[in-house]
């Protein structure tokens, strides 16, 4: 099977095909024809885990022999005349950074499926465009030709504002226009940096000018005299043109991981959105960003990474401190959560800012395990708000008593989160902590303190997730609904189990064998800190 | 360690079978339980630093499980949440010391850290760097790792000033309180100090004598005015911890562990046995429809009569507790107070106190330890009909009792020294050299007698008020020295207004300039838009205005009248001549 993730990245586009050609009639089997695709997605990456070689000559990173199931077609040859000819492939291949995110992004959407249930209008259109969604997603996460993943990373984009937009809460334009402007605003500047590097970048083969980004992770690529090399070090507004490039890369993906100050859209979109659409933002959106981050700004720029090590370290420490902050003081459970990923997902920044292989390890675990828990988490969100319609946390006391099940899934979901040992996200804050402190002595890139900032975000997660326990379910009950909320208040259903089962199987084995995960991606972590150390 | 884990909490899974019985969420509670023994056996066994911080953690969530196991009443939610918190403090010191070592010496194995021969002892100190084969840093960061360790230590045994959450902790079943709240989990911290004595340096072991000492007192001092059994328990508990951890600081880790092992037994007791008496009075309650504080003993008295095995066993404990000879407690506590008489000699000024001041503590101990037992059993009772406790939990207070007793631990019962305990741990075996081996004990001893007499005579029967209910040192007692005030001034509120402050730094500062952004956007493209529609657009149809002008006004000339035309004709013949012939 040589085109396998091609099939893993298209059928869910075939799934969304049929469903536009299906008449309306068929409209109660839309969900199932997606929920089947999510599954064969996940049996699919299922055996690509399975069956994925972990030895180091397998690595990849760096270097494109070294990519596991590489499918390379000529897309686009364009004579320039002198300048030279144009060379975009359609080149998808995976190596053990970009194996964990596949397996996720087919548990996530599975989720995702799962809770869209609720939807009850315009089902066709939902459906395909959930669809669509779910190729952008896999094909981001297997294109190595930057023009390839430039596509499928702005294809993400439209589905979520219209799923956002038409589906939405009650502010759902203002959101949809925001996180759709946001994440513009960051990718428009980045096609720039694309641009570039093609014209800087030759592929040394055929002579041609490449947008392949294994190639412009080799600095004997570049054009001596061209925009990006490293010799020319050339200067753009008083800074190095690389250092400038990486910045502009760097705030692209760093609004979708998001970290603080351009996480405003995040609180927004999350709790306008309908809860499918908040499950896939928080599962997996973000975690493009963090991905792009590796594959992209530090792999193609690791020298301005370096250099601009210290500030992403701060970036990582501020995230995690103002975040748990600002859920703390949140009135609403959506946006609590919301709040509460922008704060573990600078572990993430910070994990990857250490350099180290502890701290890089860390923060790819931390985003598999936060991708799991804060699906489940906004499932959980849903799952009251769409029996009840109301989030905010005064409103409830004492859930405990009429939501048994439900208590004990939010408790599983809240400790895993805010890091029990025996959960993942234990492990991953814990490794990207370990890396950080490690830094200083392993590359010199973050000063020891950063570490000790970084844990106090793990007291505060545990003050705001154990508060929030307390107000709604602890206590007698008293809701503001009333007796009519008690009776629509119903426990978990069978469907929904389904949804958040697997999501805590997923949290508790990576918590207690991490190596799940970290036997995987080690050979590609190491090479990635032997590419980025020089 | 082990063995007095499972031990005990044998023991208190056969008592609470009795005591849960009838809870409709019994289920829970074993489940509970199982998953709280899991990890304190984890704890004990586990040979890697990471290991035991994962344990420690599961321990930590499951005494909040406990803590708020009746999730129904706000003060047990609260406490339970207040314990985990305060709890993540300590695991945050942990971790960071964790974090110092595996930087420093790349391993978690805590044998190969800290055994005799292990890379911590091994590490050399030149000219302020720390050096191992490893790694080198500023001994400045040694001091930093044994200080977050310290912290650790503290959160979990409930040291100042992180000792807050135990009284509160009282909210679970008191099997719980037991188990986890005086026996097992509290010895954590102090267990954890001696598995990692290596990292300690002077600095850091003279902190952990003061603050062992400190709180100490400070504990015995508050419990001397609690009226609420459990909580008396639990300051009692705070203030014997304190001992331990000043015995770890002055050096004495094998007098520390021998004490935490009696103490275990007899606290364990203590709290059992108050149990018993608290779970007759609760039936009692029910029974007659009443509706009292059944944890005041300002409201008990008498009891002796009614449960004699819960006042004999109790007496025993608190014998042990206070340091009466013949218990357990008192080869222990000898034990500490000799070690730091002797550690005293060799320094001046204000460690000289440390002994003295543990000695005060000890006879306080022995104050309020006697208040509580006069004043639950002696006296008459107002309780007709009540009974003794179930049978099964009756046998595990006979049990525990014996275990308090000097016999288990040493078959000389006033010389500590020959204790088997001590014995493992000081291989040259503890020899008895100078005075002070005899005359403290024996001071310590009869001024003990002398307490228990006066106490005696104050609260034996159910006489008025000896002390003054008021005055500032009193107060100072009642409100447990004001900690949870200060805290929460100090932090809870602090936080939730850094947390507000930013919230609203978020929606205004953030979110403004996005917003700001977004609006400077659409007045400049309304700025645009008028320049468009008036401007760029007014010169169009400018331009078009003026061609239909011009084309309206030369229309008036296609009149199609040939007069108009030869009039036109002639008006412009003429001017040209004018204009070529006469200018």
């Amino acid at each position: 099977m040589n085109n396998i993730l091609s099939i893993l990245i298209f059928l869910p586009l075939v799934a969304a095909l049929l469903i536009i050609i299906l008449p309306s009639g068929f409209r109660e089997r839309f969900k199932y024809i997606a929920l089947g695709t999510s599954i064969i997605q996940f049996f699919i990456t299922l055996s690509i885990y399975l069956n994925f070689n972990s030895t180091s000559s397998f690595a990849g990173v760096n270097k494109e022999s070294q990519f596991q199931l590489l499918e390379k077609v000529p897309w686009i040859r364009l004579d320039l005349g002198s300048i030279g000819k144009l060379e975009i492939d359609y080149l998808l291949g995976i190596d053990g950074m970009s194996l964990p995110f596949l397996v996720l992004s087919a548990l996530v959407m599975f989720v995702a499926t799962l809770a869209s249930w609720e939807i009850k209008t315009n089902l066709k259109a939902f459906f395909a465009l959930l669809l669509l969604l779910n190729t952008a997603i896999m094909g981001v996460f297997c294109s190595l030709d930057f023009f390839l993943f430039y596509i499928f990373y702005e294809l993400m984009l439209l589905p979520l504002y219209f799923l956002i937009g038409m589906w939405g809460g009650v502010k759902r334009e203002y959101a949809a226009i925001k996180f759709f402007l946001y994440t513009l605003f960051g990718s428009v500047f980045m096609l720039l940096v694309i641009i570039g590097l093609y014209f800087s970048v030759l592929n040394p083969a055929t002579g041609n000018h490449t947008f392949n980004m294994i190639l412009m992770m080799d600095p004997g690529n570049y054009l001596g005299s061209s925009l990006f090399s490293t010799v020319a070090n050339q200067n753009v507004l008083g800074i190095s043109a690389r250092l400038l490039a990486f910045i502009v890369l760097f705030i692209a993906f760093a609004i979708k991981v998001p970290i603080v100050p351009f996480h405003t859209w995040l609180p927004d979109a999350h709790v306008e959105a309908p809860t499918p659409v908040s499950i896939i933002l928080a599962g997996l959106l973000l975690k493009v960003g963090g991905y792009g981050i590796l594959r992209v700004c530090y792999s193609i720029f690791p020298d301005a990474a370096i250099q601009s090590a210290w500030w992403l370290g701060l970036i990582g420490v501020i995230s995690i401190i103002y975040g748990a902050l600002n859920a703390l003081a949140q009135t609403d459970l959506k946006r609590l959560i919301a709040y509460s990923s922008v704060s573990h997902m600078g572990f993430v920044t910070l994990g990857i800012a250490s350099g180290t292989t502890e701290g890089v390890s860390g923060a790819i675990l931390q985003m598999i395990s936060h991708g799991g828990l804060s699906a489940m988490l906004f499932f959980l969100v849903g799952m009251l708000y769409n029996r009840v319609h109301d989030r905010e946390i005064a409103h409830f006391r004492g859930l405990a008593l009429v939501m048994p099940q439900f208590t004990a899934f939010i408790m599983i979901a809240f400790f895993a989160s805010l890091g029990l040992p025996g959960f993942s996200a234990f492990m991953a804050e814990a490794f990207s902590l370990i890396g950080a402190f490690a830094s200083q002595e392993v590359n010199g890139l973050l000063p020891r303190w950063m570490a000790i900032g970084g844990s106090v975000g793990i007291l505060l997660s545990a003050a705001y997730f154990l508060w929030t326990l307390q107000r709604m379910f602890f206590g007698m009950t008293r809701l503001k609904g009333g007796d009519d909320w008690l009776s629509r208040l119903k426990d978990v259903s069978i469907r929904e189990k389904f949804a958040l089962v697997p999501l805590a199987v997923l949290a508790l084995a990576l918590g207690i064998f991490p190596s799940l995960i970290f036997n995987k991606m080690n050979a590609s972590v190491l090479a990635f800190i032997e590419m980025i150390s020089g | 360690m082990m063995l007095l884990v499972s031990g005990i909490s044998l023991l208190v899974h056969i008592y609470s079978i009795a005591y849960m019985k009838g809870d409709t969420n019994i289920h829970r509670y074993w489940a509970y339980l199982g998953l709280f023994c899991f990890s304190m056996m984890g704890l004990v066994v586990s040979d890697s630093l990471l290991i035991i911080y994962m344990f420690w953690e599961l321990v930590g969530f499951s005494s909040y499980l406990l803590i708020g196991f009746w999730f129904t009443k706000e003060s047990a939610s609260q406490a339970a949440k207040k314990a985990f918190i305060m709890n993540r403090i300590g695991d945050l010191g942990f971790l960071a010391g964790i974090m110092i070592i595996y930087a420093q010496f790349g391993t978690f194995d805590v044998v190969k850290l800290f055994g005799a021969e292990g890379l911590v002892n091994a590490a050399s100190i030149i000219d302020s760097i720390w050096i191992s084969s490893h790694n080198q840093m500023p001994v400045l960061w040694l001091s930093i790792a044994g200080v977050a360790f310290f912290i650790g230590a503290i959160a979990k045994s409930a040291q100042f000033p992180l000792h807050t959450w135990l009284p509160d902790a009282m909210e679970g079943p008191t099997s719980v309180s037991s188990l986890i709240h005086a026996a097992t989990m509290v010895a954590a911290g102090v267990f954890l100090i001696v598995r990692i004595y290596p990292v300690f340096d002077s600095l850091v072991l003279n902190i952990m004598t003061i603050t062992g000492v400190f709180t100490a007192f400070m504990a015995a001092t508050i419990a001397l005015t609690q009226n609420d059994i459990k909580r008396i328990l639990a300051y009692s508990t705070i203030s014997q911890l304190g001992f331990m951890v000043a015995a770890m600081g002055i050096g004495a880790y094998g007098e520390s562990i021998f004490h935490l092992t009696t103490h275990a037994f007899f606290k364990c007791l203590l709290f059992l046995a108050a149990g018993a008496v608290i779970h007759q009075l609760h039936h009692y309650k029910d029974q007659h429809q009443l509706e009292f504080d059944h944890q005041d003993i300002r409201l008990m008295g008498g009891l002796r009569k009614q449960m004699p095995v819960a006042f004999i066993t109790m007496s025993i404990s608190a014998a042990a507790l206070a340091g009466l000879p013949f218990t357990s407690g008192y080869l222990s506590k000898d034990a500490i107070l000799i070690t730091s008489f002797e550690w005293a000699q060799g320094y001046y000024g204000v460690k000289k106190l440390v002994p003295y001041l543990l000695t005060l503590t000890s006879w306080l101990t022995v104050f309020y330890i006697a208040r509580l037992i006069f004043k639950v059993f002696f006296g008459k009772s107002s309780y007709d009909g009540l009974q003794e406790a179930p049978s099964s939990m009756s046998r595990v207070l006979i049990i525990l009792a014996i275990c308090s007793l000097s016999l288990l631990f040493s078959f000389n019962p006033f010389f500590y020294e020959n204790s088997w305990i001590l014995q493992e741990f000081s291989s040259a075996g503890v020899k008895r050299f100078d005075n002070i081996h005899i005359i403290v004990p024996s001071v310590v001893t009869i001024i003990s007698i002398l307490i228990v007499f006066a106490a005696y005579k104050v609260y034996s029967g159910n006489k008025t008020k000896f002390f003054p209910e008021k005055g500032f040192l009193y107060q100072i007692s009642k409100q447990a020295w004001f900690f949870d005030t200060a805290y929460n001034f100090l932090f809870v509120r602090s936080t939730e207004s850094l947390s507000r402050l930013s919230s609203k730094f978020d929606i205004l500062i953030i979110d403004g300039v996005v917003n700001l952004l977004a609006r400077s956007m659409s007045v400049l493209s309304g700025i645009s838009d008028w320049f468009d529609r008036n401007i760029v657009d007014g010169l169009v149809n400018g331009i078009a205005a003026i061609a239909r002008k011009t084309g309206r006004f030369s229309r008036q000339f296609q009149s199609g009248k040939l007069q108009h035309y030869l009039i036109t004709m002639l008006g412009l013949v003429v001017t040209f001549f004018i204009l070529t012939y006469f200018i």
